[in-house]
């Protein structure tokens, strides 16, 4: 018997395949068309997320700043990072947190913060001046000199980046390159004093060779103590001095009571 | 074109920091080629081009700051070099030697350019000034000025007539030496211009900017003959060929573009840089186009 039925089910003619594609073009359609679809709310969220991570980032950027512009830099520290997240190219991000190490005196993270930053947009002179202000609060004076020189390669025409980094850079450059070499003096009379050539020959003890010799080695040693005695001065316009420091006679005394157990010798 | 462009020589290792500078010159006497590149590393390196290969010939000690603009003089003899610390120096070609120092005051130097003559240095200044040197004299005999600020780049007509210059907000002044009058002030980019150069015929002025075009104006009317644009980031330097069909830009994207001056279209681009590359005249014989790696 031939039944009559208004309902005719779906897979009878169109494979079930086409079927479901065709309905999820037409859902996804919709999805794309409609601007607020409440059915498919969930998956519209899901998207809309995907869009905004610059959105997101930037305003996590945002707070960071303001946070870091109160001086709350850990919680700025930690926007940022967030940000970094979900937009993980954002050379700008990087500077801004080397900026805010370098305050956190974190030195050895914000030069690796700066450094990427470079990495990152190469041709952005602000990241060259605070990957070169890491680098001088890591005491990598000559580092520092090469990114600031950088920096004015790209943009010669800052001030600021002429008269306070590169200048100050120098002038550390400079004092670092003086106490170097106050150190290899001071070496070189520890060696005379200790390997004096007096100490080596055999002495009759009768003879006045000894007080000879006796005598050379407290000169040399009276000028080690002096050298050690000098510090460098560094004067705020950038001349470096050397100074006897007089605020002790001690040393000096010493000296003279060598020179006389040695002559009782 | 079926002219197929090669890289002809690489040196590797060059310098032990990148490289800012680079010039080519041609010795009158010997005919013998030159070319010169100064550093980040405070060096300037002096090459010999010859048998399609580059020798080194001399390195120049002096410089305290990265070196940032180095030129050769038109009869080959003289380089000057100008390095970050405002100092220029002048170096004798042949014994490697230097001849002189000029002092040109606190960041009063960037670009240097030598006069068709040999016998002037130009050079821009912060405050829009271009101060001439004597070579002979080591002084500053002339000074123009712009009006304007810190002039990045500078070139003199072949012909001696002209001094165009460029500044960092991208306008371009050209001056008529001879008189010492700005003729013409044009407002070529939106920003700094890094380098411009002339023809060889001083008919047209090619100028370089960070906005990424390359715009070539007719000089005596000072009028815009044309726009290029190609290049993805900043255009760092122009060359013209001898031949006055052809120059060279190279570009912060990397690349480095050969142009067909009268059709104005890009005939080759390279890619063969792992850095930046700001070569000032890459070339002066076209089928010898080679470059230095940074």
């Amino acid at each position: 018997m031939a039944t009559f039925g208004w309902k005719r089910k779906v897979g009878e003619r169109v494979s079930k395949a086409t079927v479901q594609q065709f309905e999820q073009a037409d859902d996804d359609n919709k999805v794309e068309k409609e601007g607020v679809d409440w059915l498919h709310v969930i998956k519209r969220r899901r998207e809309a997320l995907l869009e905004d991570c610059s959105a997101k980032s930037k305003r996590l950027k945002d707070e960071g700043t303001l946070l870091a512009e109160q001086g709350r830099n850990w919680e700025a520290l930690k926007r940022w990072d967030e940000a970094l997240q979900l937009t993980p190219d954002d050379a700008e991000l990087y500077e801004m947190k080397s900026q805010v190490l370098i305050i956190l005196q974190e030195v050895f993270l914000a030069v690796q913060s700066a450094e990427m930053s470079t990495k990152l947009r190469p041709l952005w002179w602000e990241a060259w001046q605070t990957l070169g202000r890491a680098q001088l609060s890591l005491g990598e004076v000559e580092l520092a000199v090469r990114s600031f020189q950088v920096a004015l390669h790209l943009h010669p025409f800052e001030r600021p980046l002429w008269e306070e980094d590169l200048d100050w850079a120098l002038k550390l450059r400079q004092q670092k390159q003086v106490l170097s070499e106050r150190e290899k003096r001071q070496e070189e009379a520890r060696k005379l004093l200790v390997e004096a050539p007096e100490l080596k020959s055999d002495y009759d003890f009768e003879s006045d060779e000894v007080i000879d010799a006796c005598t050379a080695m407290a000169e040399k040693q009276k000028k080690y103590e002096d050298l050690k005695k000098t510090a460098v001065i560094v004067e705020t316009h950038g001349a470096v001095k050397e100074v006897v420091v007089e605020e002790d006679s001690r040393p000096a005394s010493s000296s003279v009571s060598d020179f006389v157990k040695a002559r009782a010798m | 074109m079926s002219t197929q462009y090669s890289i002809l020589f690489k040196q590797e290792h060059a310098h032990e920091d990148s490289i800012w500078t680079a010039a080519w010159g041609r010795n009158e006497k010997d005919g013998s080629e030159t070319i010169i590149t100064g550093s980040l590393d405070d060096l300037v390196k002096v090459w010999k081009w010859s048998d399609e290969k580059l020798e080194l010939q001399w390195t120049l000690e002096g410089h305290q700051l990265g070196i940032v603009s180095v030129d050769i003089s038109h009869n080959g003899a003289i380089a000057a070099s100008s390095s970050l610390d405002a100092h220029i120096r002048l170096w004798d070609l042949e014994t490697g030697k230097q001849i002189k120092s000029l002092d040109a005051g606190p960041v009063d130097s960037w670009t240097v350019a030598f006069s068709p003559d040999s016998k002037y240095i130009a050079t821009g200044s912060h405050l829009g000034k271009v101060n001439i040197f004597g070579v002979e004299s080591g002084k500053k005999e002339h000074s123009l000025d712009t009006r304007g600020k810190f002039i990045l780049s500078i070139a003199y007509s072949p012909d001696g007539k002209y001094l165009a210059s460029g500044a960092i907000d991208g306008i371009i002044n050209i001056f008529d030496i001879a008189t010492g009058k700005l003729l013409h002030t044009l407002e070529g980019h939106a920003m700094p211009i890094r380098s411009l150069t002339f023809s060889p015929d001083s008919q047209l002025l090619v100028t370089a900017s960070d906005d990424g075009y390359i715009k070539i104006y007719d000089v005596q009317h000072a009028s815009l003959a044309g726009t290029l644009s190609g290049h993805g980031s900043w255009v760092l330097s122009v060359a013209f060929s001898p031949d006055d069909k052809h120059f060279v830009s190279s570009s912060s994207d990397k690349s480095v573009k050969v142009w067909d001056t009268s059709s104005r279209t890009c005939i080759n681009t390279f890619f063969d840089h792992q850095d930046q590359v700001s070569l000032r005249s890459v070339d002066t014989c076209l089928p010898h186009l080679s470059l230095l790696n940074l």
